[in-house]
């Protein structure tokens, strides 16, 4: 599958990293990227447009990344999330994992890590 | 470059799946180092001589280390500061996966190798006299606090300078450090870490100052303190703050929080604990870092 068939969104509190991300992906001919700003907007918007990857953040208002990523795994249980967070300790990384995540990456990520990422995804979308 | 935690690399390499990590991180606090992976870790030994040792081992009723010195691949002296070392959590974690055979030792020996180039600021990266200029800043904090809190401290300022260069640019010169209780603070983010040691960050400035750091975090001119200005600022300190707490969790174990940034606009902060502030000059004016642990 092409990168113009999938769907990203991006859950991240800071307004500059959002921007920062929609434009690359955008870049790379994403079909849509849909942006969320806490953890309560990721678990609705995640119900409503059903993103084919999503990018979330951890230390967020609201309601916590690990948060959002168990309660999007328990609507569906073959979302594939990538945590993109500042915070890459250990803790941090036991509980994505447990959580359901699919890969974490500790920030900055470089716009060769995001690219990646998304062909992994894209490849393994039949 | 960046420092980031051993088990995400591992992740990130596909050299483990999400799986054998996640067993790997819960195992690991019944894990004892061992002399190989030590070794390999302080590059005294490879992993091919490792091999041999442990195949010497096995017709042999003899220690590791006493072996690996008789077979000349380590000196006493260097088996003496093997046995001495404290164990680094990262180290844990890969002798787990060794254990668990996720990882072979030549494996192990390849990913903390790569691991260590790529992930790490070494001291070459910054000159001689931005180094000069950082211990002096750094060593008047030894004045002020105990000597725990000026580990921290140190810690926290020598990532902090090489953040600076990383993300911002290396026209600045550090000026003397003052310890304050409260702040008339003009534009300013703030973030508390909280968790075994708590503490209070932030970067302020004066307005044409602040826009101007903002913009050279993200990249593009900005010219009013908006929420996108607060949030280029937030995040550099975000990130900072993140490596911080990576750094303790990868070499001590040491788990730390981060609550969201904030944000305030001409208003007088005021500080429970001492709090140093940290003036650094750019060429564009003078940014001010606050910390309180």
């Amino acid at each position: 599958m092409p990168l113009s068939n999938i769907s990203v969104m991006i859950c991240d509190d800071s307004i500059l990293v959002r921007k920062k991300l929609k434009d690359y992906i955008s870049s790379l001919g994403v079909a849509a990227v849909y942006e969320a700003a806490d953890g309560v907007q990721a678990v609705e918007f995640y119900k409503q447009f059903k993103p084919t990857v999503v990018f979330m953040d951890i230390v967020m208002p609201k309601k916590t990344g690990i948060e959002a990523v168990t309660e999007i795994i328990a609507f569906d249980k073959n979302a594939k999330i990538v945590m993109a967070s500042s915070v890459g300790t250990q803790n941090h990384l036991k509980e994505a994992l447990s959580a359901g995540a699919y890969e974490f990456l500790q920030k900055p990520i470089s716009n060769e890590q995001i690219h990646k990422i998304l062909e992994i995804v894209a490849k393994g979308v039949k | 470059m960046f420092s980031q935690f051993f088990g995400s690399y591992l992740l990130n390499e596909g050299l483990v799946t999400a799986q054998q990590l996640s067993k790997a991180l819960e195992e690991k606090k019944n894990t004892r180092l061992k002399l190989g992976v030590l070794a390999i870790n302080e590059k005294y030994m490879t992993a091919e001589q490792v091999e041999q040792v442990h195949n010497a081992q096995a017709t042999m009723d003899k220690r590791f280390g006493d072996l690996a010195v008789e077979m000349g691949f380590i000196t006493s002296k260097q088996l003496d500061e093997l046995l001495s070392v404290q164990p680094s959590d990262y180290l844990l974690l890969g002798q787990t996966l060794v254990n668990d055979g996720v990882l072979t030792n030549s494996e192990f020996e390849k990913a903390i190798n790569e691991y260590k180039t790529s992930h790490s600021l070494s001291d070459d990266d910054i000159s001689d006299d931005q180094s000069a200029k950082l211990s002096n800043l750094i060593s008047e904090f030894y004045h002020f606090e105990t000597a725990e809190n000026a580990k921290t401290y140190t810690a926290y300022l020598n990532l902090l300078f090489k953040n600076i260069i990383r993300f911002i640019g290396d026209d600045f010169t550090p000026l003397e450090a003052s310890i304050i209780r409260d702040l008339d603070a003009n534009y300013m983010v703030y973030q508390t870490v909280s968790g075994n040691l708590s503490c209070v960050t932030g970067v302020e400035a004066e307005k044409y100052q602040y826009v101007k750091f903002a913009g050279r975090f993200a990249h593009e001119e900005l010219s009013e303190v908006d929420e996108y200005t607060h949030a280029a600022v937030g995040e550099f300190l975000n990130l900072h703050n993140g490596l911080f707490t990576v750094n303790l969790s990868n070499d001590f174990g040491v788990e730390l929080n981060l609550d969201p940034q904030d944000y305030r606009d001409n208003e007088h902060v005021s500080y429970k604990k001492t709090a140093f502030c940290i003036p650094i000059s750019f060429s564009f004016g003078i940014v001010n870092f606050i910390i309180s642990i």
